[in-house]
């Protein structure tokens, strides 16, 4: 057997060795790995020290459709005393055009200092949009130990420019 | 022959050697040769960097209840594991509720059972990776020996696979075994889309050299919307395999000398038998392949004697038992499919053709055909039913299948316009983009596969040669008797066959989806997925586009290359700086491809008038199927990232993008 058919049977057996010893019916090891340990989740506190929202939120006309792209700048906080799991969501909200918006965040310790937020960007239908100012409610709750608690409400205005 | 029980070593001999014939059967049998068996590595290899596990598409619920219940032996199901019971296809009958494509998802059911299988010794998370891995190998090893180097094939496969499998390793997450019916279903779907550019491969080869045909057979995966479809499991992509498995066929059938285990009657009656697997996936479509078959089929075959039709009609008889049996257990009628009943749930989930995300378009004829059929039968003598059974396919084929052809030809003419939005241009069409949560993600023919436009020299190129033929017949003496001549030679030539059949089938899936195209979700006219592989086939068959890339092989290569490596990181930065949506990505990736699409048309048409043209041609065509790469590529890893990616270097790279 030449030395590169002996390569192709070691790797062929390496791969299938390493697969198979990581399987469920060896179980030597365990190489995957969640990429969201979810254990606790929901438990726990934070304290969110300073909010700095957007000034303004922009309804832009979008490349080649008649349709509107609603980008949200980042909100910027500051996160404190974090112990547990808790959740931070962050909400946009524009009544007027039942828009909404909501990112999830799971909190741990390593997320405590300066943390910046934000939500997709959307895309609204032409015929949707008639003012040239709407009002965004933008609110931050914590979800920790069965409780919602809101801990930031404020109305950021909303432009639209085409 | 009995395998002994004399010895050990007596009994591996025999048993080698029908491994080893066994192998080098399903191999010619499948894929062709061993450039064939590499294009289908290369594919699934390539599929597989940018296959999100996950559902796609609404009606991807439908199919993956189904799956669940069909691999435990069931048609119908009571409850929903994914989505609603009122996911598009999704239909109640007697107090049950059945999916649709039955033949698709037959043919996923052993991929299911692999992954349950696998589960139990390997981590779903790591086993994709290591499968892919040794796949990487295997893609290695053949090229090596395809290039005669099968040492440094064998040492490069290696070491490719072993990097592959130790990065995707370090990153790997695991996989819900909950997930596993969609990515079995997926899994499938991946697979008869290496068997499109396989057998694109197979035919083309035969006609022009392994050269053409393996170009042919990779750009149909890595240039058009095949490779956006490859593993999303819409019937789509199985249609297009069956169908380029029925032109094959179909030319074998005619071939010079048949070099192969089947005799012309046998690959004319695989054709046939292809057509009814197509039955069993979408009877619609079926019947439309069907008839482009017989049309061109009867004519042209040497002989049509009764042994010959004989076992041509048992083959297809026997391809159509799966479907006639399916529609018995659902309905009690043969000839009336999962598709045609009265549709459960939302409006949108009409029958009739498509993928049943629109009503209105063919209501009508889908509605009288089920009447004429389910009900009453099951109560009547089996002859009776047998009977009027034939009779309620007559009138089913008649209302259903016949009338969406017929229409397609006056709806066409009555608004050319709509030819313009499903092949050249689409851009914003509001009735189109307010299903598509308001976003321009519709793009034409020409948008999405740029390397389409190549077609225009083709139509250039068979009107120059039938404006020869004409001024020659009328400087002929007996003008009439040249024109019978020339029709008889044209009849009798094997790969007018194969063209005709393409060009029919093409125009049979455009007419009978006339009504309904443009439409929402459909985001590459998936409906006529199909026409993609045959316009690539067109190109390859024309004498001029050849004569180019095989002159300017390296230019076209580079020219490539260029337009996928800058290409897409173009688009990328472009679509980030100016944080695009996705329907503002996907006009750029049209308006950009179309501008492609209508140079390398006008530099093609030059090459059918002049060989100095040929230069451009060859980089402007390499330019167009670098644009449908990129679209793939960016499609794939940032604008659709619906599920996590089954490669863990893949989800981490996706993740390192960002989506839009």
């Amino acid at each position: 057997m030449d030395r590169s058919t002996l390569l192709v049977y070691a790797t062929a057996a390496t791969i299938v060795g390493v697969t198979l010893v990581s399987g469920p019916a060896v179980g030597l090891v365990d190489l995957t790995s969640p990429r969201f340990d979810t254990s606790g989740l929901g438990q726990g506190t934070v304290t969110v020290d300073r909010v700095e929202p957007p000034d303004r939120i922009v309804l832009g006309g979008s490349f080649q459709s008649e349709s509107y792209r609603l980008q949200v700048p980042d909100t910027s906080v500051t996160l404190s005393d974090i112990e547990g799991k808790p959740i931070l969501t962050y909400w946009v909200e524009i009544d007027a055009l039942g828009y909404n918006r909501v990112s999830t965040y799971f909190l741990d310790e390593s997320n405590e200092g300066a943390r910046t937020l934000s939500v997709d960007s959307a895309t609204l239908g032409g015929d949707d949009v008639t003012e040239d100012r709407y009002n965004a409610t933008l609110s931050l709750v914590v979800r920790a130990n069965g409780n919602e608690t809101t801990v930031y409400r404020s109305t950021v205005p909303v432009e639209v420019t085409s | 022959m009995s395998v002994g029980l004399d010895s050990a070593g007596r009994l591996l001999g025999p048993t080698r050697r029908q491994v080893e014939t066994v192998r080098r059967v399903a191999l010619r049998a499948l894929v062709g040769d061993r450039l064939g068996l590499v294009l289908w590595l290369g594919t699934v290899v390539f599929l597989s960097l940018y296959f999100r596990v996950g559902f796609f598409i609404t009606d991807n619920h439908t199919l993956a209840n189904t799956i669940i219940a069909l691999a435990d032996g069931s048609l119908s199901f009571e409850r929903a594991t994914f989505g609603s019971l009122e996911s598009p296809g999704t239909h109640l009958v007697d107090g049950k509720f059945y999916g649709r494509n039955y033949g698709q998802i037959a043919f996923a059911v052993p991929f299911l059972w692999g992954l349950r299988g696998l589960a139990t010794v390997a981590d779903p998370g790591v086993a994709f990776a290591s499968i892919w891995s040794l796949l990487v190998l295997a893609l290695g090893i053949q090229v090596g020996r395809l290039r005669n180097r099968p040492a440094l094939g064998a040492t490069v496969g290696s070491a490719a696979a072993l990097a592959c499998f130790a990065a995707n390793v370090a990153v790997a997450a695991p996989i819900q075994e909950r997930l596993f019916p969609i990515f079995a279903l997926q899994l499938s779907a991946m697979v008869a889309t290496a068997f499109v550019g396989t057998t694109l491969y197979r035919l083309v080869a035969r006609l022009h050299g392994r050269r053409i045909g393996a170009a042919a057979g990779v750009a149909v995966v890595v240039a058009t919307p095949i490779g956006f479809w490859g593993s999303v499991p819409k019937r789509h992509v199985y249609v297009a395999a069956l169908v380029l498995g029925v032109a094959y066929a179909l030319y074998r059938s005619r071939g010079p000398v048949t070099d192969g285990a089947l005799s012309a009657t046998g690959f004319r009656a695989v054709a046939y038998a292809l057509v009814g697997l197509l039955t069993w996936i979408h009877a619609g479509e079926g019947f439309v392949v069907f008839l482009a078959l017989v049309a061109v089929d009867f004519p042209t075959a040497p002989s049509n004697d009764p042994r010959t039709l004989a076992v041509v009609g048992a083959a297809f008889a026997l391809s159509m038992l799966p479907f006639f049996a399916t529609n018995v257990l659902i309905s009690g009628d043969p000839v009336t499919p999962p598709r045609s009943f009265v549709g459960y749930g939302d409006p949108e989930s009409a029958p009739g053709f498509g993928g049943g995300s629109e009503g209105s378009g063919s209501g009508s004829g889908g509605t009288s055909g089920s009447g004429g059929g389910s009900g009453s039968i099951p109560l009547i003598g089996p002859v009776v039913a047998f009977a009027s059974a034939l009779v309620a396919e007559a009138l089913w084929l008649s209302s259903v299948l016949l009338s969406p052809l017929v229409e397609g030809v006056s709806v066409f003419s009555d608004d050319p316009g709509r030819l313009y939005r499903i092949f050249v241009r689409g851009g914003y069409l509001s009735s189109v983009a307010a299903e598509d949560s308001n976003q321009a993600v519709y793009m034409t023919v020409a948008e999405s596969a740029p390397l389409a436009g190549g077609l225009v020299a083709s139509v250039g190129a068979v009107v120059l040669a039938a404006g020869g033929s004409v001024d020659r017949l009328r400087r002929s003496d007996r003008p009439f008797d040249a024109l019978v001549g020339r029709l008889e030679d044209l009849r009798t030539t094997p790969v007018v066959a194969a063209d005709a059949f393409a060009v029919l089938a093409a125009l049979g899936f455009l007419l009978i989806y006339s009504k309904r195209l443009p439409l929402h979700a459909t985001v590459t006219v998936r409906y006529l997925l199909v026409v993609f592989p045959l316009a690539v086939y067109g190109i390859a068959r024309t004498p001029p586009l050849r004569r180019a890339v095989t002159t300017h092989r390296r230019l076209a290569a580079w020219s490539y290359a260029g337009g996928v490596l800058v290409g897409a990181q173009l688009f990328f930065t472009v679509v980030a700086l100016r944080s695009f949506g996705r329907g503002e990505a996907f006009q750029l990736h049209a308006l950009v491809g179309l501008a492609a699409a209508t140079l390398f048309a006008l530099f093609a048409v030059a090459s059918v008038l002049d060989d100095r043209a040929d230069r451009a041609t060859a980089v402007t065509g390499g330019l167009a199927a670098a644009l449908g790469t990129d679209f793939l590529l960016l499609s794939g890893l940032v604008y659709y990232q619906y599920g996590s990616y089954a490669l863990p270097l893949s989800d981490a790279l996706a993740r390192l993008l960002g989506g839009v």
